[in-house]
Formats: structure tokens, sequence, C-alpha cells
């Protein structure tokens, strides 16, 4: 377990609906080794979204254990050295062009200067939009404002990567190039990765996959 | 640069976007009142300034006058000249009499003045339009501008001056003829009721015309640059007891006390009211970044799952306001001082249109309108404007902190 970089134990989440209490996350485990890459699938309102909010520490469980790297400190302050995020809807700065998205990662950090550009220009030009950097991203197609997402997720070089649903906006060829490119990228780099995600075909491409029903995580058998 | 300006005004000022509507908008707001109040606090300062420089230039910087007359003039006249700070001294007599010329009366305030000092305490050879100040002798006279044309007469007219002794002497049936006296200057103050009410004599004539023998009613007195008025009158009033009992000494603001407090009560009262054009803008400020907060919630989300503090995210938004209140204020300091610059040529447009030249010169008693702008009533212009523009961003600030990056993302 020294390896893990993310150990959550026994995770549990409800919510009040009304006078009702739902409970969406039942006792979740999940454990991720560096430059590892996970998937979860499950249908829709099964949990998954909330479950990557509590890994990130954008939520608090309500019963269980979150682990980073073998911390329990999962606050703001660590969380931008420590993961880097890709959701459904991009979510760029619409203001600021490409390269701006990227380097927007370190500036949070307190931290841009000569070494922080090279690496978001590498960074994008591995994402293949080295031409478009100073584009913004009402400029850029869907597949390329993945992709800027993708680069600036990476820019800070984070241990985990958190990605939600992150081809649900694309077409299937442009959502299997981000998907392609998330994995390469993650293997190269050594960042763990845990993907949420509803396609089958994206999900047998990690290296575990887990199914997400009625708030119970369970291991994929098979591969 | 801490990211929370960088993102501010990146947000303020898009790339890629020209015109930046909604900053624009919000800026302009806080401009147009920081102008108006540059302009109209101008103006006041102008009216202020204008009228204090009257009051210094046709009185002196302070006046000594006696409970009646003094008859020792030259002995207070020494006293006087003495005392640290005064570096000139004219003795005055004044009083009203009538004034007749083409059989139309007027009462103005004859002024007698020692022609040999009197420009040691008054520039009035600045104010002498038509003849001369020298030409001035016991049987001559100068006029005002508005009076010298509301009778008629001109440099080398004649006029008669009846004073209240003349009338007394009628009174004991004694004959008297009024003095005809040669008008040999026409002088223009700049104030319309200065200019409508003042005419000038020699001492001598008007210690005849009033019977004060060689008396005087008091001296005007002026004082080396930066000698504070009070302090001098102060230590006049130690000395003149001796000399010249039941004669006080008076600076110029504090014979003039009510008069000036009613300017600077007009000039605060109009500060205190356009001030709220500010505030009115700077919630124009707070609308616009709550639409903001409303348009970028997911943003707001975004930062906060990328590691943004609540304080920052919060901070973001102080910084647009405040970014807002100083381009707005600047260019408001920039539209009021070319507002001012251009000040008569609108003032004389605008009169030419509703013709109301002459309503201007009547009511306002200037023909040119004055400008002055401390450089205390300019910070407070800019400091307020500033402070109350980056107020206006707490509310919108304490709505985006208090997003949960988790709710921010998931709304649609």
């Amino acid at each position: 377990m020294s390896d893990a970089v993310l150990t959550a134990v026994g995770i549990t989440k409800s919510f009040l609906s009304g006078e009702r209490t739902l409970t969406v996350l039942r006792g979740v485990d999940l454990t991720v080794k560096s430059g590892e890459s996970v998937s979860i699938r499950g249908e829709s309102g099964s949990g998954k979204s909330t479950l990557l909010h509590l890994l990130a520490g954008l939520d608090s469980c309500d019963a269980g254990t979150l682990h980073w790297a073998g911390s329990p400190r999962t606050n703001a302050a660590r969380r931008s050295a420590f993961l880097g995020m890709v959701f459904q809807s991009f979510y760029l700065m619409p203001e600021l062009n490409g390269l701006d998205n990227v380097l927007m990662a370190a500036r949070m950090r307190g931290r841009v200067g000569r070494r922080e550009r090279d690496r978001a220009q590498d960074l994008l030009q591995r994402v293949g939009l080295a031409e478009r950097a100073d584009h913004i991203p009402a400029k850029l197609s869907g597949g390329e404002r993945q992709r800027v997402a993708v680069a600036r997720a990476l820019m800070n070089q984070p241990q985990l990567l958190l990605a939600d649903e992150p081809t649900g906006n694309l077409d299937e060829k442009t959502g299997d190039t981000v998907i392609e490119l998330l994995l390469a990228l993650s293997r190269e780099t050594g960042t763990a990765l845990v993907l949420v995600t509803h396609n089958l075909a994206h999900a047998v491409k990690t290296d575990r996959q887990f199914e997400m029903h009625e708030g119970v995580l369970s291991p994929v058998a098979g591969r | 640069m801490p990211w929370s300006l960088y993102l501010a005004l990146k947000q303020l000022f898009p790339a890629g976007k020209r015109f930046p509507f909604f900053t624009a908008i919000s800026m302009a707001g806080v401009m147009l009142g920081v102008a108006l109040l540059i302009v109209s606090i101008s103006v006041m300062g102008g009216f202020g300034r204008e009228i204090r420089r009257m009051i210094v230039e046709t009185q002196g910087d302070l006046q000594v006058r006696a409970g009646t007359y003094l008859v020792n003039v030259e002995a207070v006249a020494e006293v006087i000249a003495g005392t640290p700070g005064v570096t000139g001294v004219s003795p005055f007599a004044e009083g009203v009499v009538m004034l007749q010329h083409n059989n139309l009366p007027a009462f103005p305030a004859l002024q007698g003045i020692d022609v040999e000092r009197i420009n040691d305490v008054i520039p009035l050879n600045r104010y002498i339009r038509a003849g001369t100040l020298a030409n001035l002798d016991d049987d001559s006279i100068i006029l005002s501008s508005r009076l010298a044309y509301a009778l008629g007469a001109r440099v080398g007219s004649y006029v008669e001056v009846y004073s209240p002794l003349l009338l007394e002497k009628i009174k004991a049936d004694e004959i008297m003829l009024p003095r005809e006296l040669e008008v040999v200057g026409v002088m223009e103050i700049g104030h319309q009721s200065l200019d409508s009410s003042v005419v000038l004599v020699t001492l001598r004539r008007m210690q005849e015309l009033y019977g004060l023998g060689e008396g005087v009613h008091g001296f005007s007195v002026k004082l080396a640059a930066g000698a504070d008025p009070d302090a001098v009158a102060r230590a006049l009033n130690q000395r003149l007891p001796a000399v010249a009992p039941r004669t006080y000494a008076r600076s110029w603001m504090d014979s003039n006390e009510d008069f000036l407090f009613v300017v600077q009560l007009e000039k605060n009262m109009i500060f205190f009211l356009l001030i709220f054009i500010i505030v009115v803008a700077a919630f124009s400020v707070t609308s616009s970044l709550l639409i903001a907060v409303v348009r970028k919630t997911r943003e707001i989300g975004l930062l906060g799952a990328m590691g943004g503090r609540t304080r920052d995210i919060a901070l973001c938004f102080c910084w647009q306001a405040l970014i807002i209140g100083v381009t707005g204020t600047a260019a408001g300091v920039g539209l009021g001082q070319l507002v001012l610059h251009n000040r008569n040529h609108i003032i004389a447009t605008f009169t030419k249109l509703t013709g109301s030249e002459e309503a201007l010169v009547r009511f306002y008693e200037f023909s040119n309108l004055p400008a002055h702008l401390s450089s205390q009533d300019f910070w407070l212009i800019v400091g307020l404007a500033i402070t109350i523009s980056t107020l206006a961003g707490l509310l919108p600030a304490w709505r985006a902190a208090r997003l949960e990056p988790v709710e921010a993302l998931r709304s649609e």
C-alpha cells in the first residue's frame, strides 16, 4: 500500500431529498496505485460523479476515510498540487486562450515562469494543439477544448488524474482520441487515472474496471 | 501577480474581445459620477476662490476699523506698519452718497482712498478699464462699470454728489450745492454687485463730504505672502488699544465669516448630493458583477476544484470592482478636466442657444465661469469614488465565495 496514491475506505454519502434520505454511496472501497488507470462505469444517478467529487476532496463523506498518498489532508491547498481534473463540459475559462488556460493551473499555485511556460507549451504540443495555443475556447472544437483541459489537468504534474465522463460531449471518434491521449499521458507521466465513463470500449482500456450500482462499487471480473 | 488579480483583469478585458461591454457600462457610471463631481466642485471652488480673491483685493488682507472714526491717522498707521507680517497700509473713509447724472440718481458706496498708498494694499490699477487712477484728484471720481453704464456716464462726464452732511445742512436752512466731480476713470472688478455700487474719490474729498476733518474710518492692510491674517489681526489687537481705543483689526475671513460659511456650506451640500451619483454607479457595478457570478458559476466551481481558496475567489471579484473603480475614476477625472478646460465655450454655446447670456452675468456675477479644484477636494473625490466602487464588489465576492464547488460544477 506504500505506493497507493488514493485510498478510500468505507465511503458513505447520503443526501436529503425533501423528508427522505437518499443514500448515494454505500461503503465504497477503492485503492489506486501510482501510474495505474481505473475506470468506473454505471448508469446515470448511480453515484459515479458523487464518488469522484468525494475523491477530489470537493465534498465530505458521511462515513469512511480518504487518503491522498497516505495523508488524510485533502483540502484545497493540497488539491492543486496533488490532482488534476477533467470534466465532461471542459470548463475552460472563456476569457483565456489555450496556453493561458493551461498555465492557469500553475498560476493558482503562484508559479508562472519560463519553466512553467515551456511545460505548458510542451503539454499543448503533446495534445496536438501547439499551433492553436493562442486561440480562445470559443474558437476551438469540442475535442480541442477537451485536449486543452487534459493539458491543464496535467500542468502541475499531479499524482492523480480524475476524469468525469470526459467524452460525454464529444463524438465517438474524437472521444476515442481523447481517451487514448489520457491513457497515454497517464502512463507516460506515471499519473494515476480514475476515469468515470458510460462507454464500455473506453473502460476496458484501463488497468482495472469497476462498476457502480445503487451506490455500491464492485470490481468487474474477467480482464 | 496573484492569480485572483490576473483572472480579474482577464475577465474585465477578455482576450479576443475589442469592446468589453459590461466593463465599459460599469466604468461609464463611475466615470460620469466622478466627472460631474470634479466639474461641480471645481466650479464651486472657483466661485469660492473668486469671492475670496475679490474680498482680499478690494478690502485688503485685513481691515482695521474704528468704532466711529480715527483722527491720529499717522500714529495708528505707524503701529500697523510696524507689526510683523504687514507690508502695506492705506487709510480709507467710506459712506453712502447720492450720485446724479443726466437726472438719473444712484446711491453707491463712496470710498475715499489715499491715492499715494492705495496700490500698496489693493491692486486698483488692474481694474481700471477706462481713464487712469493717476488722474484721480479732489475734483474727480472713478465709477464702477455697471454704475457708469446705468447713469450713462463716461470718462470726461461730470456727476453730482450729495452727501448726508449736505442734507443735514439743508435741514438747517443752509444753502449747499452738490459737489460736481469729473469722471476720470471707470473700473470693473468682475463682480456684479461691486461693479454696480462702488465709486472712488480721494480721501480728502470723502473727509470733506462726510465732515470727518482729518479723520478716517479705518485702514486696509496688506500682508506678506504666507502671513496668517488671523495671527496678524491678533497681534494688532494687542497693540492698537495703546494708540486708538475701540479700534479693532479683523482678517478678511473674520469679516466675511457668515458669507464664507454659506459658500462652504453650498459646496459641501453639492458634494454630498453628487456623491450619490457614484453610489448609484456602484450599484451598477454590484449588479454587473452579480450577473458575472451567475454567468460564471461553473467556472467559479472549477476554480475551487483546481485548488482555489475561497478568499482568493472572493478577492477576484473585489479586484474587478477595484479596477472598475480606478479606471472609471481615472476616466472621470480626464472627462471632468476636459469639460472644465472647455467650460467657457460650453457655457457660451448653451447660453447662446437658450438666450441667457445676460442672466448668467446678472445672477452669477462673473463674466467667465471660474473653476478651481483644491488638491484636498481632488483626492477626496478620487478616494471616495474608488472606495465606494470597491465596496460594490463585496456582495458579488461574498456570493462567489459562498458557492460550493460541487454545487457550482453541477449547475447548468
